[in-house]
């Protein structure tokens, strides 16, 4: 762990959030359903980029941090696009407007659908290695 | 709107570098179940409901709301590494697909409770006003 590190984990943390927030900002102008579908599309895609990503360039999943790759792209902007947080603040805000079924669905399959795609991106990436 | 782009990249980041301290000092157990990221994850989540609520009774900035809120605890927070990791741990031999299961488990329902208990702690001056 380098002063180096810090910089890209803060930097790529920084875009990371920044390409959230823009991308919630664009879905919810367009889509206005019950189903919290920015956080899901969010999480659902830095899913897949970090399986494919990880396989790629054969990062050890425990290896975060040592190089722009580790810390800047998969520490850094992956970590700080996708929000487990956001997830658990919509599946509550389900439960509060009486829609609990939704809200554990929701929970479901942002888990399983995520695990999916986490799965597609690695073998992706090791059919192109 | 600069200031709300300044903002989520500031907490963002602050968030991040948070995440990967504790990445660093968070000692895993043996077999290989990711407390670091579970740790962060529940943290976000307990602190997010805090704010949240917070900022609904008004208690706190809209500018706070997005600094704390959507940058900071977005930003320590992780679905990737949490998705990514548990895909690992599926694949692993031994007993590892069983930490798999109790690791999502785990998450999901302490997440939950923990974001609800925060909504708790940042409303709970509204009832005593009320």
């Amino acid at each position: 762990m380098r002063p180096l590190d810090v910089i890209w984990v803060g930097l790529g943390g920084g875009l990371g959030s920044l390409l959230r927030w823009w991308l919630g900002r664009v879905v919810g102008e367009r889509y206005h359903g019950a189903f919290p579908l920015s956080t899901f599309i969010i999480n659902i895609t830095g899913a897949f980029v970090i399986g494919y990503l990880s396989v790629l360039f054969k990062v050890d999943w425990r290896d975060r941090y040592g190089t722009a790759l580790n810390a800047g792209v998969l520490t850094g902007l992956l970590g700080g696009y996708t929000t487990f947080s956001s997830m658990q603040l919509d599946a509550a805000k389900l439960t509060e407007k009486k829609q609990r079924g939704l809200a554990t669905w929701y929970l479901v399959l942002s888990t399983v659908v995520g695990l999916l795609a986490a799965a597609l991106g690695a073998v992706i990436a090791r059919a192109q290695n | 709107m600069l200031n709300i782009v300044i903002l989520v990249f500031v907490g963002g980041a602050v968030g991040a570098t948070l995440r990967e301290a504790l990445m660093l000092t968070v000692r895993n157990p043996i077999d290989g179940f990711p407390l670091d990221i579970l740790t962060a994850n529940i943290i976000a989540a307990l602190l997010l409901g805090v704010v949240t609520a917070q900022h609904a009774r008004k208690a706190v900035s809209d500018d706070v709301n997005t600094l704390v809120g959507t940058g900071i605890m977005g930003g320590l927070s992780t679905f990737s590494s949490f998705a990514y990791g548990s895909f690992v741990l599926l694949n692993s031999p031994k007993d590892r697909p069983t930490v798999a299961l109790l690791y999502v488990v785990v998450s999901l329902v302490l997440g939950y409770i923990a974001v609800i208990v925060g909504m708790k702690l940042g409303g709970a001056h509204e009832r005593h006003s009320a």
